[in-house]
Formats: C-alpha cells, structure tokens, sequence
C-alpha cells in the first residue's frame, strides 16, 4: 500500500513536471499554474482547517497582502523580487500571529465570522491607503523575467508554484507525523479536552494559523509577480478564500491531497465557465451551489469515500470500549 | 458641533434599519444555533425585488412589501426544512456558515446575472427632502426608514412576547428539548423562525433600496457589519443586538461626518476585535453566547 501511493505520488509528480512540455498552448500552461497555485494555497490552508477543524473565509486577506507585501517592496523600496517575496511573506506571518492571537480565542461560527470580517477591514486600508498602494486603481509591478515573453513566464511561474505546493505538502506531511499534529487534531476532535490533557491548544492553534497563512502569502506574492497588476477587489475578494475553502472540502481536509484534489476540480471548471460563459456572474451561482451541495451531501470530500474511512471522530468508538473492558477484565 | 449632532442624527437613523436586519440574525441563531451568512444577500434580493416592482409598475416601493414579505416567509422555512435541518449536528456551527455562504454566493451570481453588477437605485420625490430641525438636517426616506423598521421590531417583539407562537419560538431558543418535552414542535417552530427572519429581511430590502443605491456585491459590506453588531451585541441575544446596532450606528455616523466613510466602516471591525479581546461572549450576550 506504501509503495504504490508513493509510486502514484511519485508519477503526478513527473506528470506535473511534464505538463507545461505537453500543454499545445500557452494558454493552458496559464491555466495549468492558476491551477496549480490554487492547490498550493488549499493545501495551505488546510494545514490549519483540517487539522484544528477552523474553518477561515478569510485566507484571502493573507494572500492579498502577501501581494501587496511584495508589490509594494518591490515598486516602492526597489528591493530585488527574489528578496521581495519572502520578507513579506514573513511580515505577513507576523501579523497573522497578532491576528491569530485575537481569532482563534474565539470558536466555531465566531471564528468564520473573524475570518471574513479580517478580508473586508484589509479590503477596506489597501482600498482607502491610496498614497501607498494606489487605492482602488491598483499597483503595477514591473514584470521579474523582462527577457521572457508571457507564454515563458507562464512556465516559470508554473513551477515555482509547483515547488510552492511540493513544500506545503511536505510540510502537511511532516505536521500530519508530528506530535504537534497530533495536539492539532486533539483540538478537531475536543479542544476541551485535549486542554486538559495538557495540549497547549492557544500556542498550537496561532502557530497553525501563522503556518497556513505563510504559504498562502507566498502564493499572494508570487501572484503579484506573475500578473503584475494588483486590483484590491479581486485579491481581498472573498471568493478567493471561499474557492480554499471548497477545494479542500471537496477533496476531503483529513487528507493530505485532498485539497490537491479538490483544486484540480474546481480550477478548470471555473477558468470553463469563465471561457464558455464569459465575464457573468453566473460563476458565483456555480461555485455557490457546489459548496451547498458539497456540504450537504460529501462534508468529508471525495477521497473519504475511496479509502472508507469512517466519518465522524478519528478514535473509533469500538477502541475505547474494548479499552474499557481491557480495564475491567 | 452641530456636524456631530447632524452625525448623531444619522447614526441613529441608520441604527434601526441596522437593528431590524441584527434582530433577523439573533432569531436564526437563537432557533437553530446557525449564523446565516446569507440574511444580507437576501436583503439585497429583496431590495432588488422592489426595485422590479417600482420600476415596472411605477408604484410606491413599500407597495413591494405585500409580496415579498409572505414570498420571503415562504422561502425561510424551505430554506430551514430544506437545507439547514439536513446538517450533521457534530459540526453544525463551521458547516452552517459554509451552507449559507454558498447560498450567498449563490444569490449573489443570480442577481449579478439578471440585473447586472451596475448600481440600481430607487428615487422617490419624497426621498429628496428633508426635515430641518435646529440646524441638523434629517433626510425625509432616512426617517421613514427608520420609522418601518421601528414599528417592525415592535411587530416583532409584540408577537415574540404575546402571542403562543412567539412562546414557543422563544422556548426552542432557550432551550430546545425542554421545549420538546413540554409539546412544541421544536422543528415546526424553528422552520418558522427562519420564516419570520426573512420577512425582516424583506422588510429591510425595500427600506434599504430606498435610501442607498445598491449593486449585487454590496451585501458583503453588510455581513460584516452585521456580524459585527451581533457579536459586540452577544450572539442570540435579540435586545444586545438591537442595542449594539444603535450604538454601532451612532458611532459610524459620528466617525462618517469627521473622518471618512472608509474609517467609519473601519469602526464595526474595530469594535469587532476589541469585544473579542475583552469579552468574547459579547456585551449583552447570555448563556447561549459563551459556546461561540
């Protein structure tokens, strides 16, 4: 069983490595990194969702200023891209942890409700901070690969966010084997609980927290990089952080390509809509209807149906009685 | 001075009709335990719907109101029976937000679709007005604005006090299976709640399409305000929410006549955060508040 999901895993990698060589057209290639940047961020944001349970709307905001974060060193201060995208991804690491420490003191719906209210107020400065990030125009920033035309970019940025979403799968991996995973899940299952238990619940969630937002603000600055145009309304927008939401539960958060999974979905089917449709707003209906059917319907995702785990808590009922009568007997 | 009464005015003018849509929020949490993410795209359907009626048949927008407020009731109980009641209890918190999220989202493509994303507004003669008393300047659609959603509350707390219906409604929300156990129909009555939710929220539309142009993403703005009167408030407490619109209102409209508009939306996510930092179960909130 081992060595055929790592041989399947090794034979996406090289599928994945390949593509950008087998796609007839630029267009797809841009398509494919889209894709690819989706999974990378839904992969990231399920070391938090599904782990610890919280679900955030919010991831956007995250992802917007990591953009910003990275456009604006780059525009404003003239430090090198290469630069530019990890030191603002660490100052929005930062925040996140100052956010986090007020978000997570709060449970269930209050937290989802944190979460989107986090996106509008970030909406809200970057729009009204208009000396700095140039409102609601938006921010231009100049291009990293000059030399390159639009179809090569697309290839490069489709591998560096393929690297992006190989290291968040390694590290949901290496979290999932953890001890701090395991103090992740506890929190899932009965926070109360794993507190008493001795879980420093506070300090694992806004490290969870802050991890998951790192990635999605790598993502964010790349993305600023790669289209070179920031629009406010678009990266704070909320449908962004609804679209992680979606993919990771349609895949299924308890595993680890799940929202892999999931993005490789709803990505393609939205960039169709968008080409078969053009510019409505009828992909909103689209994606609104998916996640009330997936809710409704497949709360565990799809690949909880393939490998038949049960739903529900992790620890199967059966185990603690037999426990019990182990104890009694 | 007077730009401060002229603020304080507005705040709580705007106040009520923020009241009316919070109280719609505490009934769906109270009954269900749910936060219905989507009460403002309904209310911006509902605005949309009296725009169609007033343009269409050249009436009073309040006209609307015979129509979509049954329409609405109709449609909060199937939206409850239907959709809400099917949720596994284990999670039902996380995953009701994600359900009515996508409802949302859902509203919000179609009414994009149909009436495009460009502003829409509804002007009546009456609207351009306005009363002047000792210098501050009250907009005539403003006061009646707050005027229905007054007498709406009323409505609502008379029938949520007096009559069987309402006893019932408030014995689920206070405590469901003891409700059960003393023969109400615990299903039955949330279904309702949900119904006479919607109705506010139809009430509201046609009040907010009166005094604001609207576009179909503009409801976002909304859940985050109401999000934030209901948590200062203290989730599923109807009197903090009302209170907490006031207070949010007034100080929205003090910060919108000194500052700006952006700092004075800015002012709900501020009071947001600081009553998650100093007192998460809200200020007026009571037991139902301290598992959330």
């Amino acid at each position: 069983m081992r060595t055929v999901s790592r041989g399947l895993a090794l034979l996406l990698a090289a599928l994945a490595i390949a593509y950008p060589w087998l796609a007839p057209n630029y267009y797809l290639v841009y398509a494919g990194a889209l894709t690819v940047m989706y999974a990378a961020m839904s992969t990231s944001w399920n070391l938090l969702g599904g782990f610890t349970g919280y679900v955030s709307l919010g991831h956007s905001a995250f992802f917007g200023l990591g953009a910003y974060g990275t456009g604006l060193l780059v525009v404003r201060l003239d430090v090198p891209w290469a630069v530019a995208l990890p030191v603002s991804a660490l100052l929005v690491t930062a925040f996140a942890v100052g956010i986090g420490v007020a978000a997570v003191r709060v449970r269930g719906a209050s937290f989802v409700i944190v979460s989107i209210a986090l996106v509008s107020m970030m909406n809200l400065v970057v729009q009204g901070w208009r000396s700095l990030t140039g409102g609601s125009t938006g921010l231009q920033v100049p291009s990293p690969f000059p030399g390159l035309h639009r179809g090569e970019t697309h290839m490069v940025f489709f591998y560096l966010f393929l690297a992006l979403l190989g290291v968040a799968l390694l590290t949901w991996r290496h979290v999932s084997r953890s001890r701090f995973g395991a103090g992740l899940r506890a929190i899932r299952e009965d926070e109360d609980k794993a507190e008493s238990l001795g879980v420093p619940t506070g300090a694992y969630k806004v490290a969870a927290f802050a991890l998951s937002a790192l990635f999605v603000a790598l993502a964010g600055g790349l993305y600023a990089l790669w289209f070179g145009s920031l629009d406010p309304i678009f990266v704070f927008s909320i449908l962004i952080g609804s679209y992680m939401v979606l993919m990771s539960l349609l895949g299924g958060v308890r595993h680890l390509y799940g929202p892999l999974l999931g993005a490789l979905i709803v990505a393609p089917a939205g960039e169709y809509f968008l080409i078969a449709l053009g510019e409505t707003q009828i992909h909103l209906t689209a994606t609104g209807l998916v996640l009330v059917l997936v809710v409704l319907f497949m709360p565990d995702g799809i690949l909880a149906r393939f490998t038949r785990r049960r739903a529900g808590p992790s620890i199967p009922d059966e185990s603690a009685d037999q426990r019990l009568q182990g104890v009694a007997g | 001075m007077n730009l401060l009464l002229q603020g304080l005015a507005l705040g709580v003018l705007t106040g009520g009709l923020y009241a009316l849509l919070a109280s719609g929020l505490s009934l769906y949490f109270g009954v269900m335990r749910v936060v219905m993410v989507a009460h403002p795209a309904f209310l911006f359907l509902a605005a949309y719907l009296t725009y169609t009626v007033h343009t269409t048949f050249g009436v009073d927008p309040f006209l609307a109101l015979p129509l979509t407020v049954p329409a609405f009731f109709v449609l909060g109980v199937a939206v409850q029976r239907l959709l809400v009641a099917r949720l596994a209890p284990d999670n039902l918190a996380m995953m009701s937000v994600l359900l009515t999220f996508g409802i949302a989202l859902t509203i919000e493509g179609l009414l994009g679709t149909v009436y495009t994303g460009s502003y829409k507004s509804v002007s009546m003669d009456y609207a351009t007005r306005s009363l002047t008393v000792g210098g501050v300047h009250l907009p005539y659609d403003k006061i009646i604005a707050f005027a229905v959603a007054g007498l709406t509350l009323a409505v609502l707390f008379a029938v949520l006090v007096k009559s069987r219906f309402g006893q019932a409604l408030r014995a689920t929300i206070q405590h469901r299976e003891a409700a059960r156990l003393v023969g109400v129909q615990t299903e039955r009555v949330a279904g309702y709640g949900f119904g006479v939710g919607l109705a506010t929220a139809a009430v509201g539309g046609t009040v907010l399409a009166l005094i604001t142009p609207f576009f179909p993403a503009s409801h976002w703005v909304w859940i985050g305000k109401l999000m934030a009167i209901i948590v200062v408030g203290g989730l599923g407490s109807v009197v903090g929410a009302a209170l907490a619109a006031i207070v949010l209102g007034v100080v929205e409209g003090l910060v919108l006549v000194t500052v700006d508009a952006t700092w004075a939306t800015m002012m709900f996510y501020v009071f947001l955060f600081l009553t998650l930092l100093a007192r998460p179960q809200g200020f007026f909130g009571g037991r139902l508040a301290h598992r959330f």
